[in-house]
This record gives structure tokens, sequence and C-alpha cells, in this order.
């Protein structure tokens, strides 16, 4: 048994140095659009035309993008005729409305957090599950993943709720005692993602709890919910501008 | 260890010539045979429903062709239903039963082949077409608590149909709802595990443990927490987003279910795929399924609490997912698949860092694999836990790596290859006892395999164009399959006369494992559970759509 | 004249003479009050007897009649006649109590309340008789009554009897008992000038070792019956459990202790053992008793059953500190015998008083729900409210947590157990090892069963279909379930006042004292008056142990074992002291909380079962699940029967039930009165054939007989 032990010191330290200095290794995030300048109208709008999501839109020359719709189809990025520019980041946390409140500062450095699959693909659970390996290890940040929502201060909520989670999601919320903050995770979260509002998806954890904080993407990369987490203990403040769809475009 | 062996020893090949004079000959009169179309080899169009289960029974346990799924349609005012099976080597078999809407009610087959339980319980809940001899139709997909009876949202006959789109109709949750116990012994219960269990980082399932204090007798799931009908609100939709459903309805096999959609498309319009990016498809179905696989391992090893294994095989998963993102653009392999081939191309250069991350991800895997065989706390959570028999893996239609794990080694890439397999050589795990150190194995030895296919379709790669024009023709109808992570994936459409999908079914290994998973936590401690279901590895959203 | 005991007793048997005369001569029409009210005053009459014999220290004597070639009837209460008189009456006070609420609610029309009142003063008589005997027709005689009286009492509601079995079958095994012991005295009083104590006493100095061992025997098993001992107990949990619950208490609480009582009087006191096999043989048997006990106790779902099975337990705890006590005497060491029979006679008084608070609780429990199923019952902390409270408390004291008295006394009967190193008989030293362990796991077991019972029945939601039976929701807790409840708490935080009490049976039957060997003066001793080494002394009182010099009377607070130079202290606790501590720190922990979280807000919220739209009764733990462990691993003990496993389908593969039931029978029930009761069945069907009704045979019969008798007149 002990060579666990001298296998792991062997493999060392994994571990990014966010939030202390950027990450750069390659692969950590699939990037996003940016707004970009066309140079015609036309061409903005064709570009418009392509996004599937509806997260394009043409405003003169420029294509404005509106990250919270964006469901990283690809097809703005390459394939097809018009593609917008792409930056590699990951630091995406908006919130949706211009107030919001962080927790107090005891929790800054001790948050405990609850997840509740509402009907997601897998791929928005799995990259939180992620933040548990040795690359991310939000341990060493004082967060961790709980099993019961008495013990919790955070609840992350991936998918778009479909109907039969609605209940146990509900139940999971007012279980929380107070102070707590809801945080929606991946496009199907925020706004129904793909699945929308329908009979069987209530399209969006907005529907159905207050949110307090929103991760785009899909999946936002385990950096971007870990940025997300950061903004709601309180170690990072959350930039908005007038409007709450871009960010440093 | 591992007992791999060549295709041609595993795969009886079903001849489908004699196989359909058998049933000519067998059902004679209730039966008309004739070539299908849209991928289907032989389509038996069945007129009289009485002699269906026999006829599945036939082809199930005589022919030994292995059972794919039902299909069940609503068209001009019948409903149609097709029974999918496999003959190995030669083809699918269809078996067509049509029933008018007013005698809805057809023969049930789940006492001949108990996978299709499952598919016909299903069909009752959304379709509300009943099924005789089935007893326990009702509450599945639509839970009872919350669902009235007779809701069927997928019907559209004699109804205004229930727009997926819509805002959903009134339900009424019922408060004196019990769950359905079974076992009847004086100290019994049945303690409840989530839906929201390990903390949500474990997908949303419900299962009731009957137990008497040790041991599970029975082990009741309920799935479909997940359910977001999929199905439904692709109808009506143009290709192009129902290609966006089927790469999201279950992401850690997206690149699977997009290819299967893509290949029943071209199959549909005829279009023939670039070799480029027939390999390039190859090659990223096996990164998916490597990555996959390592996932797999390293929820096994979390799930025993063995903390050093866990950790080594996330750094490896991790590593595999930055790869990919490197590669194509995005962690899980997003937005590649298209029908007529791939969205876009490759340099060599990514190439070549690709193949050094596989091999990386390869050689750490096989440190891990023999450091865990000498790990004896580890095996002893694993040997002889969560046994499935190789009669119980034939009897429940197991697929995938569970079922390879207990003998019964069914994958579509040999068995009927799609899209370029056919020149591929590698070999398929087989193991037969059944327990979770199987399918440990099985998932090793399948990782390592993925990897050296990998390495074949780099080298098999010439230059040349990766999409072809491929026009979605009105009114077609085809099956596009392949065998993704966890295990056969079948993708059937109907698209109408303008070109939108009337009709797209699903049918995932998943669902079919999910339904015999009980087999293997009955009778073993309640403790043993959670390492049970981290073996299996199953997929609750990809079962649920 | 007449000392304040005598006065006591002759006023008891007056107020008992009374009650059977107005029980039997107003037809039941006399109001309950009263009935009761002499009952109470009869136990506290006993416990006044008791409290001045043991308070001067001095035996009271008193003759009862002559009677013709059997010599006088004498009474005799001696200290350990008074110990044993104080515990009885300090459980039939809240015995007498108890009755009150039953009365009225199952006995009306049906039973006659005479009959009922006639046998309850008797019975009371009859265990007074037998404790202050002091010649063996006497004692026989009310032991005879008494057997006779449980009986009847036992199958009072003949009507309603469901198991009518175990009544006979209590009265025959006690007869069989008493048959033993009538052996056992005529054995002793062989060589006696007549048939009183004393003279066995002289006598027994002369009888041969054979004798002795055939006198133990007799006496143990014999006595062993009411006790409680295996392989004689087979009786008891059918019998428990077949009682009405207005007289549980009382064969629970004070007829055990009877038993205790004969095999310390003839075994210990009148015919003492030369060697150490029998105490030995006592261990052994007490050790095993316990054991099974236990094992029984924590998987059974029946509340009575399980505490019938807890009283076995209990037995067997008492009986190894018997043996041990025994074992050192006959070894001559003083110091371990004192210290083993204290923690008997402790153990003894204590089960007393738990197990009848646990009986009458579950009385309590059985008329407000109508059912005593573990697995049916649930939440009743929240419908029974004061009862969780003293049930709680009961049930803290036989699992032997402290500050309670369950604590105090096992702990003094595993510390004497530990002494055996005093020993130098080898095999002595590994029985008392074994048995020393067997006691240890016995212990564990307790703990498992009574957070079994408590947990399940009074915690939790409510799992069966009953209803409250209004009369019984109140708030207010019962007179006698406080009384018994404050008596535990009492004796367990003030052991340094009980042992000199049991000291003055102790030092009688061992020659040493105990209140010396246990109880260290620290409250009296000082650096001059020398009482103890000055270093020892200096060292406790550093930490504390002279505290409460001033306030408590007494010689100190401290239960104390002290060794020799190098081993200063060989055991030592004080739960008086522990008590304190643990109320300061509660005290404490409490103004810090309430003080800290002033501006936190409680929400309360329904319970968090996984998302699940309610928590079903039939998810949550049972009895059956929660002690299954417990039969998995004593499986070879149990040996369970299936009787059905059956998996019933609806079609191929789906199951609609799957039925299992299983059949125990008990170990002692099969390895001894199934294999007893075949062997009388076979001796009876043997005899059974002379009976053919020919006369002819019966005249030749007794010619024969005749025959064989004259023989052996002109032999002899």
């Amino acid at each position: 048994m002990s060579f666990w032990f001298w296998h792991g010191i062997r493999k060392g330290v994994q571990t990014t140095r966010y939030p202390r200095a950027p990450e750069s290794a390659g692969g950590v995030t699939p990037g996003r659009p940016v707004t970009t300048e066309f140079h015609s109208a036309e061409e903005a709008a064709l570009a418009a035309s392509n996004c599937p999501a509806n997260a394009i839109a043409a405003d003169g020359n420029r294509a404005r993008v509106d990250l919270r719709r964006c469901i990283h189809c690809q097809r703005c990025h390459f394939g097809e005729p018009h593609v917008l520019e792409w930056r590699s980041d990951y630091e995406w946390a908006t919130a949706p409305t211009e107030k919001y409140e962080a927790l107090p500062r005891s929790y800054r450095r001790s948050l405990h957090i609850i997840v509740v699959d509402a009907g997601d693909c897998g791929a928005c659970l799995h990259e939180v599950k992620q933040l548990n390996n040795p690359f991310y290890n939000i341990h060493r940040l004082g967060m961790f993943f709980t099993a019961t929502p008495r013990a919790a201060d955070v609840l992350l909520v991936v998918g778009p709720v479909s109907e039969n989670m609605r209940g146990p999601l509900l139940k999971t919320y007012e279980a929380m005692p107070d102070p707590k903050r809801v945080v929606a995770v991946g496009a199907c979260a925020i706004n129904g993602g793909v699945f929308g509002h329908t009979f069987m998806s209530a399209g969006g954890a907005a529907s159905v709890l207050p949110v307090n904080l929103e991760i785009p993407g899909d999946p936002p990369p385990p950096l971007a919910v870990l940025d997300g987490l950061l903004v709601v203990a309180g170690r990072k403040p959350l930039i908005l501008n007038e409007s709450p769809v871009e960010r440093n475009a | 260890m591992t007992a791999t062996s060549s295709p041609v020893a595993l795969f009886r090949r079903v001849e489908l010539d004699r196989l359909a004079a058998a049933v000519q000959e067998r059902f004679g009169a209730s039966v008309s045979l004739s070539r299908g179309d849209g991928g289907v080899a032989l389509s038996i169009t069945l007129l009289e429903p009485r002699a269906l289960p026999e006829l599945c029974k036939f082809l199930f346990w005589d022919a030994g062709c292995s059972f794919g799924g039902l299909i069940v349609e609503e068209r001009q005012g019948k409903w149609c239903l097709s029974y999918l099976f496999l003959a190995a080597g030669s083809g699918w078999i269809e078996i067509l039963l049509q029933v008018l809407s007013s005698a809805s009610s057809v023969p049930s087959t789940s006492s001949e082949i108990h996978a299709a339980d499952w598919h016909e319980r299903e069909a009752e809940d959304l379709f509300g077409l009943q099924f005789e001899g089935h007893p326990r139709l009702g509450d599945f997909i639509l839970h009872d608590q919350i669902w009235p009876e007779g809701a069927a949202p997928h019907r559209r006959l004699q109804r205004k149909s229930m727009d997926a789109h819509q805002a959903h109709f009134r339900r009424r949750p019922n408060p004196d709802w019990r769950p359905l116990l079974v076992v009847r012994d004086p100290g019994a219960f049945a303690m409840p595990v989530g839906p929201v269990y390990e903390g949500g980082l474990g997908q949303s399932v419900h299962f009731l443990l009957e137990t008497v204090g040790e041991d599970v007798v029975r082990a009741v799931p309920r799935l479909f927490y997940n359910f977001r009908a999929v199905e439904k609100i692709a109808e009506g939709e143009p290709v192009s987003r129902a290609l966006l459903l089927a790469e999201r309805f279950a992401a850690t096999s997206s690149f699977a279910h997009s290819l299967a959609f893509s290949l029943a498309i071209e199959r549909m319009s005829g279009a023939e795929v670039p070799v480029r990016a027939k390999h390039l498809r190859i090659l990223l179905g096996e990164l998916e399924r490597l990555r996959h696989h390592a996932g797999a391992i390293t929820g096994i090893c979390e799930s025993t609490a063995l903390a050093v294994a866990a950790s080594q095989a996330a750094i490896i998963e991790e590593r595999l997912l930055r790869a990919s993102c490197q590669f194509t653009g995005h962690r899980y392999l997003f937005g590649l698949n298209t029908p007529g081939g791939l969205r876009r191309d490759f340099t060599n250069e990514s190439f070549a860092e690709l193949l050094k991350s596989v091999d990386l991800a390869t050689s750490e895997l096989r440190v891990l694999e023999e450091r865990l065989h000498f790990t004896s706390s580890f095996l002893d959570r694993l040997e002889d836990v969560g046994l499935v028999s190789p009669d119980q893996a034939r009897d429940l239609n197991f697929m995938g790596p569970v079922g390879r794990a207990s003998g019964r080694c069914h994958d579509l890439r040999l068995e009927y290859p799609y899209g370029g397999y056919e020149g591929y050589t590698f070999e398929v795990p087989r193991e037969v006892e059944g327990d979770g150190y199987a399918r440990l194995r099985v998932l090793f030895q399948e990782a390592y395999q993925s990897a050296n296919v990998i390495h074949q379709a780099a080298e098999r790669l010439q230059p040349g164009p990766v999409t072809a024009h491929c026009e979605a023709p009105s009114g077609g109808v085809a099956l596009g399959w392949t065998e993704a992570p966890i295990g056969a994936a079948l993708h059937w459409v109907r698209l109408d006369n303008a070109g939108l999908v009337e009709r797209y079914r699903i049918i995932t290994a998943s669902f079919n494992n999910w339904h015999g998973f009980r087999v293997a936590v009955e009778d073993f401690a309640f403790q043993d559970f959670p390492i049970i279901l981290a073996t299996f590895g199953l997929s609750a959203t990809e079962c649920d759509r | 004249m007449l000392t304040w005991t005598g006065a006591a007793l002759l006023l008891f048997f007056i107020l008992c003479a009374c009650g059977v005369v107005l029980s039997a001569a107003t037809r039941g029409r006399c109001p309950m009050r009263v009935l009761v009210g002499f009952s109470v005053i009869c136990s506290i009459l006993m416990m006044l007897a008791a409290a001045t014999a043991l308070a001067t220290g001095r035996s009271f004597e008193a003759t009862l009649w002559n009677l013709e070639g059997l010599g006088s009837l004498k009474l005799r209460l001696d200290m350990l006649s008074a110990i044993f008189l104080f515990a009885a009456g300090l459980v039939y006070l809240p015995a007498s109590l108890f009755v009150r609420n039953f009365v009225e609610a199952r006995f009306r029309g049906r039973y006659p309340m005479r009959r009922y009142g006639v046998l309850h003063f008797a019975l009371m008589a009859s265990i007074v008789l037998i404790l202050t005997a002091n010649d063996a027709p006497l004692f026989l005689i009310s032991w005879e009554c008494m057997s006779i009286l449980c009986y009847l009492l036992v199958n009072y509601e003949w009507g309603r009897q469901t198991d009518s079995r175990a009544g006979y079958i209590m009265l025959a095994m006690s007869e069989a008992g008493f048959l033993a012991v009538v052996v056992a005295f005529s054995i002793a009083g062989r060589g006696a000038s007549d048939w009183s104590f004393p003279a066995l006493g002289m006598a027994a100095a002369h009888l041969s070792n054979r004798a002795v061992w055939g006198i133990f025997l007799l006496g143990f098993l014999g006595f062993g019956v009411k006790a409680g001992l295996v392989p004689v107990n087979f009786w008891l949990p059918r019998c428990y459990t077949a009682t009405p619950p207005i007289f549980v208490p009382v064969l629970a609480g004070i007829t055990l202790n009877l038993g205790f009582y004969g095999i310390l009087r003839l075994n210990a006191d009148l015919v003492p053992s030369h060697g150490i096999g029998t105490g030995l043989f006592a261990l052994v048997t007490g050790s095993i008793t316990a054991l099974v006990g236990i094992l029984y106790a924590t998987t059974d779902n029946d509340m009575k059953t399980m505490l019938a099975h807890s009283s076995i337990e209990n037995t067997g705890i008492i009986v190894a500190g018997v043996g041990a006590f025994l074992v050192f005497r006959a070894s001559g060491h003083g110091v371990a015998a004192a210290i083993a029979l204290t923690a008997a006679l402790y153990h003894m008084v204590n089960h007393s008083v738990y197990k009848t608070l646990l009986f009458e609780g579950v009385g309590d429990i059985e008329a407000a729900t109508g059912t005593r199923e573990m697995d049916r019952l649930g939440g009743l902390a929240h419908f029974l409210p004061a009862l969780s409270v003293v049930f709680l408390v009961g049930c803290l004291s036989i699992s032997a947590i402290p500050p309670f008295n369950g604590f105090v006394s096992e702990w003094l009967t595993l510390q004497s157990l530990l002494r055996s190193a005093v020993l130098l008989s080898p095999a002595g030293k590994i029985l008392f090892a074994l048995c020393g362990a067997s006691l240890a796991l016995t212990a564990a077991l307790a703990v498992t069963c009574f957070v079994k019972v408590y947990a399940m029945s009074f915690l939790g939601i409510k799992r069966g279909e009953w209803k409250l039976r209004g009369h019984q929701k109140s708030t207010r807790p019962q007179f006698a379930l406080t009384y018994l409840a404050i008596a535990c708490f009492l004796l367990g935080i003030l052991p340094t006042y009980v042992i000199p009490v049991l000291n003055r049976a102790v030092e009688p039957l061992v020659g040493t004292s105990a209140t010396v060997s246990l109880v260290p003066p620290f409250f009296t001793a000082t650096s001059e008056n020398q009482q103890l080494p000055p270093a020892f002394l200096g060292d406790f009182h550093n930490i504390g142990a002279q505290t409460g010099r001033e306030i408590f009377p007494g010689r100190g607070l401290v239960v104390l074992v002290r060794g020799s130079e190098q081993n200063p202290v060989i055991f030592a606790m004080s739960t008086s002291y522990g008590f304190i501590a643990l109320a300061i720190l509660l005290f404490v922990t409490w103004i810090v909380v309430t003080r800290s979280t002033r501006k936190r807000s409680v929400v309360r919220n329904e319970l968090w079962a996984g998302g699940i739209p309610r928590l079903l009764p039939e998810m949550t733990y049972t009895a059956t699940g929660f002690s299954n462990p417990v039969r998995v691993v004593f499986q070879a003990i149990f040996r369970p029967d299936i009787v059905e496993d059956t998996r019933k389908t609806v079609a191929v593969h789906f199951r609609t039930a799957i039925l299992r039931r299983r059949e125990e029978t008990h170990l002692v029930d099969r390895l001894f009165f199934h294999p007893v009761g075949d062997a009388i069945g076979w001796f009876a069907r043997l005899l059974a054939g002379m009976h053919h009704g020919r006369l002819n045979a019966y005249v030749a019969y007794t010619i024969g007989f005749l025959l064989v008798m004259l023989l052996l007149f002109r032999l002899s």
C-alpha cells in the first residue's frame, strides 16, 4: 500500500496556480466568441444568422455576442463562411440583474456547495466534477461539495430543470439555510439551451428559483465554474458593464 | 486475466437468407417478408399481431439475433410498431406491426424478451399504447406523483399535438402516492437513495433498496428525472437543429450520438462521405471512448475511496479532455459531426500533439492497471461483487463493456461495421466472471484498443475533403447506428415532405443496461451499492433523453 | 419489647391481612384507592423495617408458633434479608401505584377485583415471610405459597390469555425447582439438631464434600429457576410476555430477586463450600446466561419479550458476581470477595429498579398504542413526551451509562472479575478471563439492544397504524415512573452511600469490610488521624477528592481499591464528581451557545430525504434491520428455520412479492426444554403402557410390589 503514496509523490503537483496567476495551459477552455467588426452590415447579418441559438446580433458592422445564449456549437468558429473572433479566456461569470450580493465575509475561505443535476446532458455536471481533480482541486480554496443541502451555502444548478426534477430542486433549495446563493451553470440552466421551454423542461433555473449568478457556456470549463465560485464567495468582485451580456468586449 | 478474441470466433454470423426462409416456413401466413430500406436489411411485416411474441422469441432465442429496440410511430391514424433485431454480420431485421388505434392493444413481448419491458413501458407512458400481458405499465417516464393518468404527450391522433414548446398543461402533485414495494417481511424497509445524492455529483436517479438490514433484497430504480422529451422537441425541426439535439442530450458520448444521427441522414440521402472524413470520424470516436473509459475508471476508484488512484485516473482524464480541446476546439467534441462528414479539418501538427497525449494516457493507464491489480483492499471491494452471470447478461440483453464482462460480447463495430470500421483490426475484450473487477478489466482493455485504433486511423489519413454535400430528402426514413462508449446507440429518423423531422427515435445502451442493473445489486450488501453503480458506469441522462 | 423493626413488620402483616379481608369481603366494591393505599403503606413499612434493621445493625428475631415434630417457626431479619426486603419495598411502591392505571380499563366487570386484591396482599405477605424465615419449614412453605400465588396472578386474565401454557410451564418449573430445594435442605439437615437455619449452619461444617456439592447444585439450579438461569429459564420469556402488565413489574423486580436470596442464603450463608469449584460453576453459568439473554434480547422485536431476555442477562451478571465472590472467599481473598459480593447485591438492587421502570413503561406504551412491536412503533416521543424522558432514563441505566445506577454495579462486577490476578489456580484464572470477556461482550450488546429499543420506539416517525388512546396523552409524568427514574439516578450518583449499607450484609458473609475496601475516607481522613497514608492522601487531595467535605456526610465520594506500593490505585471512579463535572460542563456549554447564537434565528423545515416527495414510514429503519448484523454474526446460536421464502411472480421476471418468514427456536429450548420434554413424554408413554384397564394385571402389580417390599425389609 505504500506504493500509492510514493506514486502520488512522484507524479508531482499538477494543480493550477489560478486564481493567483492565470492558467495558460492548452485545452483548459474552449474559448468564446467575442464581438467582431465586419467589413459590411450584410456580412454581420450573415454571421448573426448562422447562430442556431440567437446569440449573435448584428449591430451595423458589428456582430455582438450574448454569451449567455451561446451553446458552443462552434459554427461561428470554423466551417462557416463568416466566423467571429474567439478568445481563449474563462472568466465568464455574470449576474442576471445589476444587483449582486456576495456571501458574508465568513464564507470567503469556507464555502460548501451542493450540485443538483436537473436534466443536465452530462457535460456541465462532468465539468463541475472535474473541480475535484488534482488540476483544479477546489479544496485548497476552502470549497467543498456536500451531500446534504443542510450544510450547503451555494446551490449549483445544471440542466434546464426537467419537469421531474422541479420538485427535488425546490426541496433542495428550501432545505438550505440562509444565507444561500444559487448559481446557474451552463446555457441550459440559464435559458434552457437547446431544450428551451417545453412541457418537460422549465427553460432554465430562473423559472424555478431566484438565481444569483450565471456562468455561461455549454459546458463552461472548470475554470469558469471556479471563477464563478470565487465570485460567490466574495473573493473576486463581479464586474458588470452596462449591458450584462458582454464582458471585456 | 483478459481473454481477447478475434471477431471470427466471437460472432456467429447469422445468414440472412436462411433466417428469412426459416421465418417464412415457421410463421407462414402471418408474415410477409421484404427487403428493408434505410439501413434495414430484412423487413418482416406481421399480419397477425398474435404471433408477435412467438416471432420475437424465435428471432432472439432460436436464431441468436440481438435485440435492438422498439420504435413506435403514429402515422395516418394507425400505430406503426417496429421491433429491431440485429443479425450479426448480416444486418438489421425489423418486425413491422400496424395496429389500428381504436384497438389500441398490442401483445406484450416482455415475457419472451425481457429487454423489451422498458420499451413497452415507455410506449405506454408516452403514447398511451396498451400492451396486453405486461404486468407493470405506468409510472415510468411520467412519474405518477406529478403526472395524471393518460397524459401520453407524444400522441397526436385526434387531439392537438402537445407542442413541445408550449407551456405544460396542468399537473396535480399527488400527496398520497406510495411506491410499490415488493418484499413482505415483517422487518423489511426500503432505503431511498436519491434523486439528489452523492452531493449531486452523481446524476439524478432514485433507488428504493428493499432490505431487511444487510442484503439488498430488491432494488427498484426510478429514472427519467432527466427526461427532456428530446424526441418530441425534434419533431417539426430541420435536420440541423435535430443534429444539435443529438449531440447534446448525452454529452459524454456526444460524438457517437451525433455520428449515428449523421449516418442516418447520409443513408437517407445516399451521400458518400469522403474517405478522410471516415477515418477522422473513427479517430475522434475512439478518442471519445478512451476519454470516457478514463472517466469510468476514475469513478470506480472514487467509489472505493482509493484516493490516490482516483486522482491519478482523474489526471489522465483531464489530460485527455485538454487534448481533445486543443485538437478540436471543444473538450467534449461538440460541433464536429454534420451530415456529409465533418465540419472542420485538422493540421498535421495537431495530429502529432494528439498522438503524444494518447500515448501518454495509455502508458499511465497501464501503470495504473498494474498497481490496482496488486492492491488487495481495492480488489476486495470489486471481486465477486455485483455479479451478472452470462445467462443473466443474455436474458437482459446487456450491451457494451458491462455485457462484455459477462461474456456477452456484441460490438457494432465488428458485428455490422459502420462508417469505415471494416478495414480496421482491433480486439474486443471479453470476460466471463461478470463481477466488478471484470468490468474494470474490460474498461482498461477497451481503452488500449481505442488507442490502437487511433494510431491506425492517423496512419491511414490521406489529404482530401472532409465534407460532402448532403441534402436531406423529403419523406425519407433511415437508421443510423454506432457503438457508443456505453454500448450500441441507434438513431432512427423519419423526415416529412418538407424535409423536417417527423419522428426521431433514439435507443441507447444506457436505457437497456439500466433495466438490467438491478440483478447486479440484489443479494449484495447495500454498502456495495455505490461501488456496483460505479462499475456499471451508466449514464442516467443518456437513458432519460 | 418491640423494636422499630418488629413494629413495622407486625403492622405490615396486619395491613396485609386487612387488605385480604377487604378485597374478599366487600365483593370488589371497595374503592381502588383504599386498596392501593394499603399496598403503598405496606411497601413503606417493608422499607422501614429493613432500614431500621440496617441502621442499627441488629437483627430482629421472633418466634411465630410451634409445630409438632418440626420445631418452632422462627422469623429473623438479618442484614442480608434486610437488603432484599428494602429492595422489595422500594419496588412494590411504584408497582402498587401502577396497578391503578390499568385496573379500571381492563378488569371492570370481567375479572373480579377481589380476587386480585387477595392474591396481591397474600403474595406480599409470603414474600416477606420468605425473606424473614429463620427455619427451613417456614421458608419452604412460604416459597411454595409464593410460587402458587405467582402462577395465579400470571394466569389472572384467564379469558384473555393467548398463551396460558406459559403459566403452566412456569408452575411446572417452579415445582421442579422447589423439589430440588427441598432435597437440598434435606441433605443439609441430616446431621442437624433441628430445622432452623442456625442449626443447619452449624451442621454444615460436618458435611462431606460430595454433600456440599450436591446441596450446591440442587440449590443453585432450584433457586435458579426463579432467578432465570440457563438451563432452567426457558419458562421466563414466555411467561413474562403472557403476564398482564400490572403484574410483570412485580414478577421481574421482586420475585426474581428471591432466587438470588435463596442462592445466597443456602449456598453462601448456611452451607459454604470448601473449594473454588462451586464458585467457578456459578461464574460460568452466570456468564453463559448473560450472553444468551442479551443475544436474544437484541434480536427480539416484542418489547416485553425483549425485557424478559434482558432480565435473564442481568441475572447472569448478578450470578457471575456471586460466583466470583464464592471463588474469592474459598481461596481466602477477602477484599476481592467483598468487592464481588457488593457488586452482585448492588446490581440486584439496580436491576429491580430499572427493570420495573422499563416494564411499567412498556405497559404504558401498550395501553396507549395497543401494540408492543418495535417495528410498528416509532415517534412516541412526540405523542408521549413525559414517558419518553423516564424511559430514556431506564434505557440509559440498563445500558450502564454513567451517571446512572447500572454503570456502577456493572463496573464493579467487571472490576471484581479483573481481580482474578490474585488467584493461584490457573484454571480459575483462565475461566475468570473468559467470563470477563464474555461479560464485556454482554455489556456492549446491551447498549446495542437498548439503543435499538429507545430509538425504534420513541424516535423516528410513526411506522404503524395505531392511534393514541386518549387518556394516556398527558405531559405530566406519572409518579411511579418518576420515582423510579429518580431512584435510578440517586443510586447512580451516590454509590459511596449505598456501599456502606450493602456492607452490613457483605461483612458477615465475607469477613472483610467492603466499605473499607471500596470507599476510602477522603472526607474524614486528615494528615493527623492517619487513616490513609499521607502521600496517597496528598495526591488525591491535589485532584480534589475531598471536595464537598463540608457539604456531604459520609466517608467520601470516590470508589477506589488500593493496591501495593508499586501500584497504589488498582481502580477508581466517582460518578458523583463525574456528574457534577458533567453538569457544570453542560451548563457552561449552554451559556456559551445561547450567548454566541443570540442573533441567529431557527428555521424549521421538513426532513431532507434526497429530494423525494415525502419520507414514508416504510423508508425508515426497522428494529429488525437494526439488529440484523447481530443476528447474522451469531447465526450459529440462533439457527433460524426459514419457514417461507417465496418469490411470487406475475409473469416471467416480474416479481410482485417476495415473502420471507423465519422462525427461531430458542437455544435453551433446543438444548434442554425439548429434549427433557421428549424424555418425559417417552417415560410417560412407557408408564401409560401399564394402564390398560385389565383388573387382573393391576392385582398382579400390587402383589408383586408387596413381595418386593417384603424382600427389601428382610434384606436390610
